[in-house]
């Protein structure tokens, strides 16, 4: 695994805005190796042909959404390691219990502070080094 | 409906000097014909639906109207205080310059210099932190375009019963053109929409949802997550 500084993360979102708000909050908390996609889709085709160490992914996308991501990756013995936090305006309690029961490392609703994005990867990054 | 059919909702013929409780059972004739009349071309349910949500609509754009101002605002704040601390800077920097022109022995010695690399080091770092607000509040886009985009959805869906009523309702010699006029319209109208509900626009009295991150927590750690 690589050190957490040098972790490469895919940030998931159909909106370039919350990509770009997500990659420059990861980045003053010490994770610059970042990369985007707009969809579920573009994200599996891109983990399957890239080595990611951390996926933060919103789950209302069009053409696959957050959740259909989050199965695959789970489903795939390649890609099933990898951590997928969730952040998302979807605030409903059914589906953030989905979330976890499905594999969710953790969840974040929008919208969110730096403070909360820092506090759920940090605590992630904690149980990967744990188990590594 | 065809225009043959119009005739069912023809009122019973009105005599004249009607009482005016005669042309209330007439109207109330009329209005219960109209009514099923619609039932039974399949668009009053439809219509029905798009009328309920035009509320929800509503406070959506309620929403987005809030989230935007609210943005704008702390957008302007963030760039009055930054701007500010510029200031101040941009200030000190040239005291400082006109203070090691004069005597640079004296400015060192007197601790002035090492004060003002301080005072700079604790203003960029607030102006860091009013950059960092300002991309934040750029979480708007994102949370009113789900939001717009269920707006446009309603609009759509009310859109589509119209078109169907008023095919239904044209006469036969007029159908042909009006599809061929309103084929593009539902054609655009029939967006893909997703099950999932986007931002939470009134969570007011719901018990369905969380109003924030601590809820959110709370509920994975009562599920042992």
């Amino acid at each position: 695994m690589s050190t957490p500084t040098d972790m490469k993360f895919l940030i998931v979102d159909d909106f370039s805005t919350m990509r770009r708000i997500v990659r420059g909050l990861l980045k003053e908390i010490g994770y610059n190796n970042a990369e985007e996609a707009e969809d579920g889709a573009v994200a599996l085709n891109m983990l399957k042909n890239t080595k990611f160490d951390f996926v933060v992914s919103d789950i209302n996308m069009p053409n696959m959404n957050g959740f259909e991501l989050l199965a695959a990756i789970k489903k795939d013995e390649s890609l099933k390691h990898l951590p997928v936090l969730m952040v998302t305006a979807e605030a409903r309690k059914e589906d953030i219990v989905r979330a976890a029961q499905d594999g969710a490392a953790g969840y974040i609703v929008k919208p969110f502070t730096k403070a909360t994005l820092e506090e759920k990867v940090q605590k992630i990054m904690q149980k990967l080094m744990a188990a590594a | 409906m065809k225009m043959e059919d119009s005739t069912v909702l023809a009122p019973p013929p009105a005599t004249s000097g009607a009482s005016p409780e005669v042309v209330y059972q007439q109207l109330g004739h009329l209005t219960r014909l109209l009514h099923d009349t619609l039932e039974q071309l399949g668009v009053m349910p439809n219509l029905q639906i798009a009328a309920d949500n035009l509320p929800d609509a509503r406070s959506r754009l309620n929403y987005v109207a809030k989230k935007t101002g609210e943005a704008a605002e702390k957008v302007l704040n963030s760039v009055d205080q930054a701007k500010a601390e510029h200031e101040k800077i941009a200030r000190e920097t040239r005291e400082m310059a006109r203070a090691i022109i004069a005597d640079p022995v004296k400015a060192v010695a007197s601790g002035s210099v090492m004060n003002f690399v301080g005072d700079v080091e604790a203003s960029t770092a607030r102006i860091d932190q009013h950059l960092t607000d300002i991309m934040m509040a750029q979480d708007f886009h994102d949370l009113t375009g789900q939001v717009v985009a269920k707006v446009v959805s309603l609009a759509n869906d009310l859109e589509d019963s119209l078109v169907k009523l008023l095919v239904q309702a044209a006469p036969p010699d007029q159908t042909a053109k009006l599809m061929a006029h309103i084929a593009p319209v539902a054609a655009a109208a029939s967006v893909a929409t997703s099950e999932l509900s986007g931002p939470v626009v009134a969570p007011e009295g719901r018990t369905d949802v969380v109003a924030n991150q601590g809820e959110v927590d709370d509920l994975l750690a009562s599920l042992g997550f």
